[in-house]
């Protein structure tokens, strides 16, 4: 077992001028793949490890070693120390220390139950032998994909936070045939925050979910290429989460922002419909306990929400404390680390589209000639906020009324324009956080958002 | 390599011990020296430590693998016994195996030792060429690094290898700027064995550097029409790994959704294409030389003269398909050069685009796929045109393959990937 704790008065050896932290960290996964019954991954891994990073006159210097001791903690110290005074000594950037910030003491005491792999595969297959038994199906692959993160922090600042991030999943890929023989396929994640248990105990229970899932397939199965070109679309919640977090959140990360990204020159402007708000949520969210709370981030400072758009105007931007003090803004806890060997990078958390008024069956019956889009599989965005998503699950709308679904597409279009055009917002939100953001180093990250009507380019024939 | 031997001995004595009939372990450590730069300003100098064990046990025709970062005699024991329940709690599938004859190797290549100073050097050159000859270009993040890996490979039926591996790398993001507006984001990745060549000489840094400028003037492209596309090596790069896996791979023919499930041997693609997975060539830094199934690595043919020659099936989805094994698994593409210059080929098309990257969706298992065209530039009657943007391209990859327009004579070596630029003819691009 590895002993996460770092023993009490060690901050105290962060030099002061050189504010700093060191972080002892265990990341575990637990992975089962079943192609058609068959389990083709059975997997468990543990990496743990310790870190510090230390600043010297503006310059960071990080260190890690994949062991969690005293020793171990006083040699990466002593790496990070002298790595920044490398770079000091070439750069000589001459910069004060960072702002202090409120010391923050973080135990939010989650716990949760690391099952054994024949859990896992004993739910897998009761499951995959119901699926087998839905017609028309030409594969099908399960997978278990459990993982948590668990940290013990101290810096310079007198901060200290135990924190533990458990996330456990379920995905079900179902194939099919078109008339054709055109290979078809449907996707759906369940679970979320917490362990195996507290989502999974009856594969009975999951049969509904995946029954409409199979339905979706089978109506997929029929479905037509939609008309390439600019038309009037409805974001169902999973694709206004993507767009939350692809086309805007990323733009507006103080580190893109320096680079250069469309954030920048925005600030305070107006770049959406007055009826879009949006936000980087920390601990909860519409009331509710956010998909994957954050409470402490991995510079020590305590988390909080991040407003981004406020009634269409950009208001703000996610920071670390050394962003933060460039643009004299607060750090809101948005700086994180994957690993034990990676250092903090400014990361969302659960960023979300506020809901609106409007209930989806209205926003559906306004649709004159359009596209009701609902999975996705894939999102990528620039810096200029162009995004592209690619839409596995979606219907045409004819006259205000759904129609044939449709057949794999990407949707495109540049999210400052794209929001300016949303005239419709549900008021509902859909949450996903199965997924993992890639920034330098993965991070499981919450989105979410309701179904918005606007305007953008659809791929097709 | 004597604690690594020593580690691997020791998992593959507790799994045998535990009642693996066959099992194989890998035992690697790394260090890591990285630099990096945001907004084209040096923040963090980073070393990192790192290992990593590796198991893999059948029992009964069930198999478990489990991976943990410690090699500690309590961490060897605790993961071995890991591996076998998690083999116990799987089902037998007699298509798990390891390579049947023993075989051996020991390997050594790139720069063992990292110069830091060197590597300060070469990034900020490159850092302070860019300031220099690309005023426009806004350096979003640069990561340059050495990395070492010492790695140790053991099986139950005598496989052993040994591989020592130091290379650099530079990972470079940007976009071009004037005023309020902005381009794309170009990233280029490249792994050289050494600091020999500046940075900036390596893969297509230059080329992307010069794109990302000219990308400022761009046009937005209008209505629908099939053109003929030319892509940079690192989106040929993409496509050609979509393929394989996709058509190739083992999900995709033991699900049967591969459409070239039963073509191997016949022509899938147009017959001036040839495609080598060779990660032994000597232009691929840190290629694998050996596969989790304790097999030698070999360079094969994919694809020869259109022909498929081979599909990238491991040994179990050979053995679950009955279709032959590829020779290595690290796939690392290399093709032969064109006979057209690379302006030759943008001097042949009418209508198309220079495509430099795809954002889009995964392709559907048929091949099907759509996104935006980025970093890319309109040609009309042969001459190459302005930055197009909000422009999406439509297509089938399979069909894709069939249709190649020409091949340039320049290669570009990634470190991961030779390939050249290559025109795929009719496709579908639409804007707004």
């Amino acid at each position: 077992m590895v002993d996460l704790q770092i023993p009490r008065g060690f901050s105290s050896l962060i030099p002061s001028g050189e504010q700093g932290e060191l972080r002892a960290q265990l990341n575990r996964d637990r992975r089962i793949v079943l192609l058609s019954g068959t389990p083709v991954v059975n997997l468990r891994s543990e990496v743990s490890g310790v870190s510090a990073r230390v600043c010297r006159g503006g310059s960071y210097g990080f260190a890690s070693m994949p062991e969690v001791n005293e020793e171990a903690l006083r040699r990466v110290l002593k790496s990070a120390e002298e790595n920044a005074a490398v770079l000091d000594r070439h750069l000589n950037k001459g910069k004060a220390a960072r702002k202090a910030v409120p010391r923050a003491l973080i135990a939010p005491g989650t716990s949760w139950t690391d099952a054994e792999q024949k859990v896992y595969l004993d739910y897998l297959r009761e499951l995959d032998a119901w699926i087998a038994g839905l017609p028309h199906l030409t594969s099908r692959r399960l997978v278990v994909a459990c993982d948590s993160t668990e940290k013990h922090l101290v810096t310079g600042d007198g901060a200290e936070a135990h924190t533990a991030v458990p996330r456990c999943y379920l995905y079900v890929d179902l194939n099919a045939e078109t008339k054709n023989g055109d290979a078809v396929e449907l996707s759906k994640a369940f679970g979320g925050f917490g362990g195996f248990d507290d989502w999974f105990r009856d594969p009975a229970e999951l049969r509904g979910q995946v029954e409409k899932l199979h339905l979706q397939l089978m109506e997929k199965r029929e479905g037509v290429y939609a008309k390439a070109g600019k038309c009037t679309c409805i974001l169902g919640g999973e694709l206004s989460g993507m767009l939350a977090h692809e086309a805007v959140g990323h733009t507006v990360e103080a580190d893109l922002v320096i680079g250069g990204s469309v954030g920048g020159p925005n600030l305070g402007k107006v770049v959406a419909s007055p009826l879009v708000n949006m936000t980087d949520f920390a601990r909860e969210a519409f009331g509710e306990t956010a998909p994957l709370p954050v409470y402490c981030d991995d510079e020590g400072v305590e988390a909080q929400d991040a407003p981004l758009i406020r009634d269409g105007v950009l208001v703000g931007f996610m920071h670390d404390r050394e962003s933060a003090q460039r643009f004299g803004a607060l750090p809101l806890g948005n700086a994180r680390a994957y690993s034990f060997s990676d250092e903090p990078l400014i990361r969302m958390r659960n960023t979300a589209v506020h809901p609106g008024k409007d209930k989806l069956e209205d926003i559906i019956a306004s649709v004159e000639d359009g596209y009701y889009l609902l999975n996705t599989n894939n999102g990528q965005a620039d810096t200029t906020g162009e995004f592209m998503f690619g839409v596995t699950l979606g219907y045409e709308i004819k006259k205000g009324k759904l129609g044939q679904a449709i057949l794999d597409t990407t949707i495109s279009g540049v999210a400052f324009d794209m929001l300016k055009t949303v005239d419709m917002v549900s008021d509902k939100v859909v949450w996903e956080s199965s997924g993992y953001c890639g920034k330098k180093q993965p991070m499981a990250v919450g989105l979410g958002g309701p179904a918005l009507r606007c305007r953008l380019t659809i791929g097709g024939r | 390599m004597d604690k690594l031997f020593a580690a691997a001995q020791a998992a593959l004595d507790a799994l045998t011990a535990l009642g693996a009939e066959k099992a194989s372990v890998r035992v690697q450590d790394s260090e890591t020296l990285e630099l990096n730069a945001l907004g084209g300003e040096f923040t963090l100098m980073r070393s990192l430590l790192d290992r990593e064990l590796s198991l893999t046990a059948i029992r009964d025709g069930r198999r478990g693998t489990a991976k943990v970062n410690r090699l500690d005699a309590d961490a060897i024991r605790r993961t071995a016994e890991d591996c076998m329940a998690v083999a116990a709690s799987g089902e037998s599938d007699p298509a798990w195996d390891l390579a049947p004859a023993p075989e051996t190797g020991d390997f050594t290549s790139g720069t063992l030792k990292a110069d830091p100073d060197r590597l300060f050097e070469r990034s900020k050159e490159l850092l302070d060429s860019i300031a220099k000859a690309y005023p426009h270009v806004i350096v979003e993040e640069l990561i340059t690094e050495h990395r070492l890996t010492r790695e140790v490979y053991l099986n139950t039926a005598g496989s052993r290898f040994t591989d020592i591996s130091g290379h650099y790398s530079v990972d470079l993001m940007f976009s071009g700027h004037a005023g309020e507006q902005a381009t794309s984001f170009f990233g280029s990745t490249v792994t050289a064995p050494d600091l020999d060549q500046p940075f900036l000489e390596l893969g297509t840094l230059a080329k992307d550097l010069q794109s990302a400028e000219r990308s400022l003037d761009a046009e937005t492209t209008q209505g629908t029409c099939m053109g003929d596309i030319l892509v940079h090596p690192d989106l040929l790069m993409e496509f050609l790994e979509v393929a394989a896996d996709l058509f190739c791979s083992d999900q995709a023919l033991i699900n049967g959704t591969s459409p070239w499930k039963d073509r191997l041997g016949e022509a899938v693609a147009s017959p001036s294409l040839s495609v080598r997975a060779a990660p032994l060539d000597g232009r691929i830094c840190g290629g694998d030389k050996y596969t989790g199934e304790g097999f030698l690595s070999r360079d094969y043919d994919w694809l020869k003269d259109g022909r498929l020659e081979s599909f990238c099936l491991s040994l179990y989805g050979a053995n679950r398909t009955g279709l032959p094994r590829a020779l290595n698994e690290d796939f690392c593409p290399v093709m032969a050069p064109g006979d057209k210059t690379l302006e030759e080929l943008i001097g042949s098309i009418r209508n198309g685009l220079l495509v430099g990257r795809f954002s889009g969706g995964e392709p559907s298992p048929n091949g099907d796929f759509s996104g935006v065209a980025k970093n890319s530039f309109r040609i009309t009657g042969g001459k190459l045109g302005k930055a197009v943007n909000e422009t999406m391209i439509s297509g089938n990859l399979a069909d894709m393959l069939k249709n190649v327009g020409g091949i340039s004579a320049e290669l570009v070596c990634s470190g991961g990937y030779v390939l050249p630029w290559v025109i795929f003819r009719d496709v579908l691009i639409s804007g707004g």
